[in-house]
């Protein structure tokens, strides 16, 4: 009989003086070889632009020098931030546009997907139409609803003024009270197929037998959905929340194409507030500080999707 | 009696001879192409077509034809409110210019006037610029200040500086050190439609006389046809909007500085001075009071002004001459009976002088482009192909591209150009050229300093909205806008 020795075998050979975590990556040496390729790339193209925006929000560029005339400043830029009335102003629609679009969008999906998830003559008709706004470039979508918005050309406009119920085309996007809400319009218009298709997969998992046992135990169409079907979409749920709110968090295209953060600042959110500081104004410190405080609120959003999706993984596992 | 030896006789007569030659010779090729102080369109039209040139053989004398490189090159292109005919010399210029060099292998990448700051910024962040550039003339001063750009004159490239405007000269000039080379310089008009005017109980042919006229026919306008009386332009981050309220602002007497002024030092900000705010109250009461302009003016660039226009739907407007070719395209494009609206407004389409301020002061801003070499550290490569960039912008700046390259919208940045046949031609082709080459000596740069992009791209249409939105009142706008100046000024 021949014996042969196996490598994996010969791999968790304990070696002397190595111990807890060296002794963990010794072992997986080779598994951490396959991967190191890709932590490089990752260390040059994330993890070295997010130490540089962390060092400049250090310091003062003066928009009449290159950058590597700064001065180091402290923590003044965010001290600048933190007092400057803009800053509350950008914070303050930031939050309506994450919150609104986020939770409408979420809604609005929810119940199309409920609604879609019966069967009906057309439903695959409605399902691919229903898509459409998704797939469109969020580029293409903002200067269709520029013009669809616009108080000269704007359908809506034309509408209200040839129905009477206006004399003249609204402004919509060029009013600071109404441009906010314009826009979390398109945005919802482009994001709730998200909503839906993530739900309508959610609900392809809740088991037929409970809904059915539900029903026979004289549970209304309403108990059903509460007591079988929501628990089962919970977890979708969070995670779809919250790759909603990441995204529009950091949303830039809609508002910046459609109103450039205009009329007043109205509609600046944090993302465009950035933008303009750095490559309009070149405050490149001021702007970086954003970009940190920024950051810092993304991982808190993104440390709770990994937690729901870590959550969904433990539960799968399990049952 | 003073001795003169033999030897120190020739001396002195070899330096009289050299001095009266070296004079002689600055007056003879320094003497500008064309006589400034003869400005006006019969003047422009007895030199056109008087003088022929040879593009690719005054350009060899530069940079060999037969030379071998490699060219990066980004320029302000053609973008949506350009006429077609435009697109076509463009298309012409890099089809020539890759025939008559052909062992250039040149990558060139067109970016629009609103984004082509930005990206050239970035990057010149991550040293990743191309290696040659045309940039706006708001632009150049920012990145030249800023040790960027290789110091570069008309005399690099073959020609005179006398050749190109003097105050477009100014513009490419940063602490006496000259930086680039004017490729075109443009002054708008006043466009109106006649047909509007007299439906309206206006003289069809006359323009408004003040910027106060063009409150009041703006509001006579909207009130007698129910349409958009002046085309007002206040979108944020768009190179149009301070084209088009400047020329109001220095009309009323106003200024960011004193650059209105012949010999400028912009060092009192100027923008809430009473003549400033008196301008700005201008185009509140046409927003605001009397709703006479396009209620989409907050978001709107001189592209959507255009289709407005074309429908007849807009009564006044500042533009170039080049709109008289974008409307000819978009009537092409229309259909059924919007193709014969068009053409009524086409016929009815006329060009006048900028209005003037309660005061008689008719201001316009003399724009343009200019083309420029950056430093080999901030190029991508970190090397600089000088002779291909100087072929490039030899023949760029020529008499002839560079009045081709304007061909339809505003004048060369060569005054030779004025005297080529293609001037002659284009004086036959293209309508309205005389009334922007009248406003050429009302022409009034932006400042050229390094924060110029920030006042005119964000200051002052930020300035713009606050009043127009009811966000501040014009008084605080305006003043708002200038401690924003002086903060700026004072390095924050």
């Amino acid at each position: 009989m021949t014996i042969v020795t196996g490598k994996a075998e010969a791999r968790r050979t304990l070696q002397p003086g190595r111990s807890g975590v060296l002794r963990s990556i010794w072992e997986h040496r080779a598994d951490y070889a396959y991967v190191l390729p890709a932590i490089a790339v990752m260390l040059i193209v994330i993890a070295y632009p997010i130490y540089y925006t962390i060092e400049l929000s250090f310091f003062k560029t003066p928009p009449g020098l290159q950058l590597r005339d700064k001065t180091f400043i402290g923590f003044d830029n965010y001290t600048t931030i933190l007092t400057s009335e803009v800053f509350w102003a950008v914070t303050w629609n930031t939050l309506i546009w994450t919150l609104g679009s986020t939770l409408i969008s979420f809604v609005l999906g929810f119940a199309t997907a409920l609604a879609l998830h019966r069967d009906f003559i057309g439903r695959g008709v409605l399902r691919a139409t229903l898509i459409i706004p998704w797939v469109i470039s969020a580029v293409a979508a903002s200067y269709i609803w520029k013009w669809i918005y616009h108080s000269d050309f704007g359908i809506i406009g034309a509408v209200l003024v040839g129905l009477g119920l206006a004399d003249r085309p609204p402004n919509f996007i060029d009013n600071v009270s109404t441009v906010l809400p314009s826009l979390i319009i398109v945005n919802i218009w482009r994001e709730f197929p998200f909503a839906m298709i993530m739900m309508m997969a959610g609900l392809q998992t809740v088991p037929d037998q409970l809904l059915r046992a539900a029903k026979v135990d004289g549970a209304n169409a309403w108990q059903r959905f509460w007591h079988v079907t929501f628990p089962h979409l919970r977890n979708v749920s969070v995670v779809t929340i919250l790759l909603l709110a990441v995204a529009n968090f950091n949303s830039f295209i809609i508002p910046w194409i459609m109103t450039g953060g205009g009329p007043s600042n109205a509609s600046h959110i944090w993302i465009t507030h950035i933008y303009e500081l750095a490559f309009g104004r070149q405050r490149w410190g001021v702007a970086s500080a954003y970009s940190v405080l920024l950051f810092l609120i993304l991982m808190t959003l993104g440390y709770f999707y990994v937690r729901a999706l870590s959550g969904n993984e433990r539960k799968e596992g399990s049952s | 009696m003073t001795r003169i030896t033999l030897g120190s006789a020739v001396l002195r007569g070899t330096v009289v001879t050299v001095l009266m030659a070296s004079l002689m010779s600055t007056s003879a090729l320094g003497a500008p192409p064309v006589d400034l102080s003869k400005w006006s369109p019969e003047y422009v039209r007895s030199i056109a077509g008087t003088q022929n040139f040879d593009t690719a053989a005054d350009c060899a004398k530069v940079t060999p034809l037969d030379y071998k490189g490699r060219l990066t090159f980004w320029y302000q292109g053609v973008f949506e409110g350009d006429p077609d005919l435009l697109r076509q010399y463009y298309k012409d210029f890099f089809d020539t210019f890759r025939k008559t060099y052909p062992n250039i292998q040149l990558e060139e990448q067109a970016l629009t006037y609103n984004d082509l700051l930005d990206k050239f910024r970035t990057a010149l962040l991550g040293n990743a610029a191309p290696m040659a550039v045309r940039l706006q003339i708001l632009g150049g001063t920012e990145f030249a200040s800023k040790g960027y750009l290789e110091p570069l004159k008309p005399e690099d490239v073959g020609y005179s500086t006398d050749d190109f405007w003097p105050g477009a000269m100014k513009a490419v000039t940063w602490e006496g050190v000259p930086y680039g080379i004017p490729t075109n310089n443009e002054t708008m008009a006043f466009i109106w439609n006649a047909d509007i005017f007299k439906r309206a109980g206006l003289d069809p042919d006359k323009p408004p006389a003040t910027w106060d006229d063009v409150v009041k026919y703006s509001k006579q306008i909207h009130d007698k046809l129910g349409i958009a009386g002046y085309g007002l332009v206040a979108r944020k981050n768009a190179g149009n909007t301070p084209y088009r309220f400047m020329p109001q602002l220095w009309a009323y007497g106003g200024g960011v500085f004193d650059e209105a002024t012949a010999n400028p030092t912009y060092e009192e900000v100027e923008l809430d001075s009473p003549q400033s705010k008196a301008a700005l109250q201008a185009s509140y009461d046409m927003y605001v009071r009397d709703k006479s302009v396009p209620v989409s003016a907050l978001t709107n660039q001189q592209a959507d002004n255009q289709p407005l226009f074309v429908a007849g739907q807009l009564g006044m407007m500042i533009s170039h001459p080049s709109d008289y070719d974008v409307m000819l395209d978009l009537q092409k494009k229309a259909t059924g009976t919007d193709k014969d609206k068009a053409q009524t407004v086409i016929d009815n389409m006329r060009y006048g002088l900028i209005p003037t301020g309660p005061d008689g002061k008719r201001a316009v801003v003399f724009g343009g482009s200019n083309i420029h070499i950056l430093k080999p550290e901030y190029v991508e490569g970190g090397k600089v192909d000088e002779p291909a960039a100087k072929a490039i912008i030899c023949m760029w700046t020529s008499p002839e591209w560079s009045l081709k390259m304007a061909y339809a919208g505003s004048n060369p940045g060569n005054l030779n150009g004025f005297k080529t046949k293609w001037m002659k031609e284009r004086l036959d082709n293209i309508e309205f050229l005389d009334v922007t080459t009248s406003m050429l000596p009302y022409g009034i740069p932006f400042p050229a300093l390094p924060q110029a992009p920030e006042i005119m791209n964000i200051i002052v249409p930020d300035m713009l909205q606050n009043a127009l939105t009811g966000a501040m009142t014009v008084d605080q706008a305006a003043d708002d806008a200038a401690k924003r100046v002086k903060e700026l000024m004072g390095g924050l």
